[in-house]
């Protein structure tokens, strides 16, 4: 039988932990109840504080020194200057021609940086976090999209974005809001280990849903229904 | 020539792994070192250690781990290098304000201090939990330590940031 200091202790040093008697603990003591949410909301904001900004360099690793040297510019450097210029050049026309294809790519680079996303749990993030991270971007999620297990306010594009993990019985389903991403039709991508959908939402942007690993997972439902429980506010 | 061209796609493949991970392992290496300038040098160091040792990651989805233990051993031989000397953390946490700041949540960059004044033993666990979603297992054999010791640090550190963050701890206070 658990007692409160050991569920505390356990609990504190997993905060997402799954463990059947952690949560069944959870599910007969109102105060070790109480107590997770207001570590959640702890959690919350340290997985938001150990993600700081790194500033982009235009070097590339791991074959560029620091610092770079000056004032020794060769025809060789110049000519390696020149062919780096054209292949922004024809990046940025691909990235233009193909604006579904570059989002998808932005999205799934995002979540290189989110051990979250794929983590199993029942443990939903508080009410309270969860619509601190939807008010900005005027929406709130109905009870149908499932247990919310990760909620954060994301650097995206040059805007702040929910990023959810809702929990699915084929596993955790990554979701972005991109109210500032229009999209034309619907579009499946499926990149480095990431199977997704971005779905287009009429005048409210587009949403991005993902799966890792997802296996048989009927992601396009999935989607649906994701998108069904949203409630814009404005 | 096809050495060449062979050489070329495995240097750019390399490339663009590391490119991927560098995020995430900078991140690592600023919450580690506590010094932006320090943590880039450690990370670049360690990319170039990668590249010369790349026949050793047999698979590459487990390229992130790797990379992350010789970024470890990078930042322990920097200190076996030149002795750094002893800095007071709050001249850390001034020198590295444009880092820990967040202009958007306030409350963030406090959190950000309260970490940089984590030992050690209790910083590097906890970094590895919530920046890479290390399991206890996977921190315990990175860290060589056991399972309960690794929970016990993870607790600690928690109850320390939420303490010096000024909530009321209660019957939670351990130490």
């Amino acid at each position: 039988m658990m007692d409160h200091a050991r569920y505390r202790m356990l609990i504190s040093a997993d905060p997402h932990s799954s463990d059947p008697e952690l949560r069944a603990h959870r599910g007969t003591c109102a105060e070790c109840a109480q107590y997770t949410e207001r570590l959640l909301r702890f959690e919350s904001r340290l997985q938001r504080a150990v993600k700081v900004d790194i500033p982009t360099r235009a070097e590339i690793l791991p074959f560029a020194r620091r610092p770079a040297r000056q004032g020794a510019k060769s025809w060789r450097s110049m000519a390696i200057a020149a062919s780096v210029l054209l292949g922004v050049l024809v990046a940025a026309g691909i990235w233009i021609a193909l604006p579904g294809a570059s989002l998808a790519a932005d999205v799934v680079a995002h979540m290189a940086g989110e051990p979250e996303a794929w983590r199993r749990t029942d443990v939903a993030v508080p009410d309270t976090a969860l619509n601190d991270v939807l008010r900005d971007s005027g929406l709130r999620l109905s009870g149908g999209a499932g247990i919310v297990s990760y909620a954060a306010s994301c650097a995206f594009r040059g805007h702040r974005v929910p990023h959810l993990v809702v929990q699915t019985p084929s596993g955790p389903v990554t979701v972005m809001v991109l109210v500032h991403e229009a999209a034309s039709h619907p579009a499946q991508f499926d990149e480095q280990g990431y199977r997704g959908t971005i779905m287009p939402m009429a005048g409210h942007g587009s949403i991005a849903v993902l799966m890792r690993d997802p296996g048989g997972a009927d992601l396009q439902r999935i989607a649906a229904q994701v998108r069904d429980a949203i409630v814009w506010t404005r | 020539m096809n050495d060449g061209v062979g050489g070329n796609q495995r240097r750019a493949r390399f490339q663009a792994l590391c490119q991927s991970l560098r995020p995430d392992l900078l991140r690592f290496a600023f919450w580690l070192c506590r010094d932006r300038a320090l943590a880039e040098d450690v990370v670049q160091e360690s990319m170039l250690r990668a590249w010369k040792a790349q026949d050793s990651l047999l698979d590459e989805s487990a390229a992130k781990p790797w990379l992350l233990t010789i970024i470890r051993r990078e930042y322990a031989r920097t200190f076996e290098r030149k002795r750094v000397p002893t800095v007071d953390v709050d001249e850390l946490i001034a020198k590295e304000e444009p880092m820990l700041a967040a202009a958007e949540e306030q409350d963030l960059g406090e959190m950000r201090a309260a970490l940089f004044k984590l030992p050690l033993e209790y910083r590097e666990p906890l970094v590895l939990q919530v920046l890479l979603g290390y399991s206890t297992a996977e921190i315990a054999r990175e860290l060589d330590l056991s399972g309960p010791a690794v929970l016990t640090r993870l607790f600690r550190a928690r109850n320390r940031l939420r303490a010096a963050l000024g909530e009321d701890l209660g019957a939670d206070r351990e130490e």
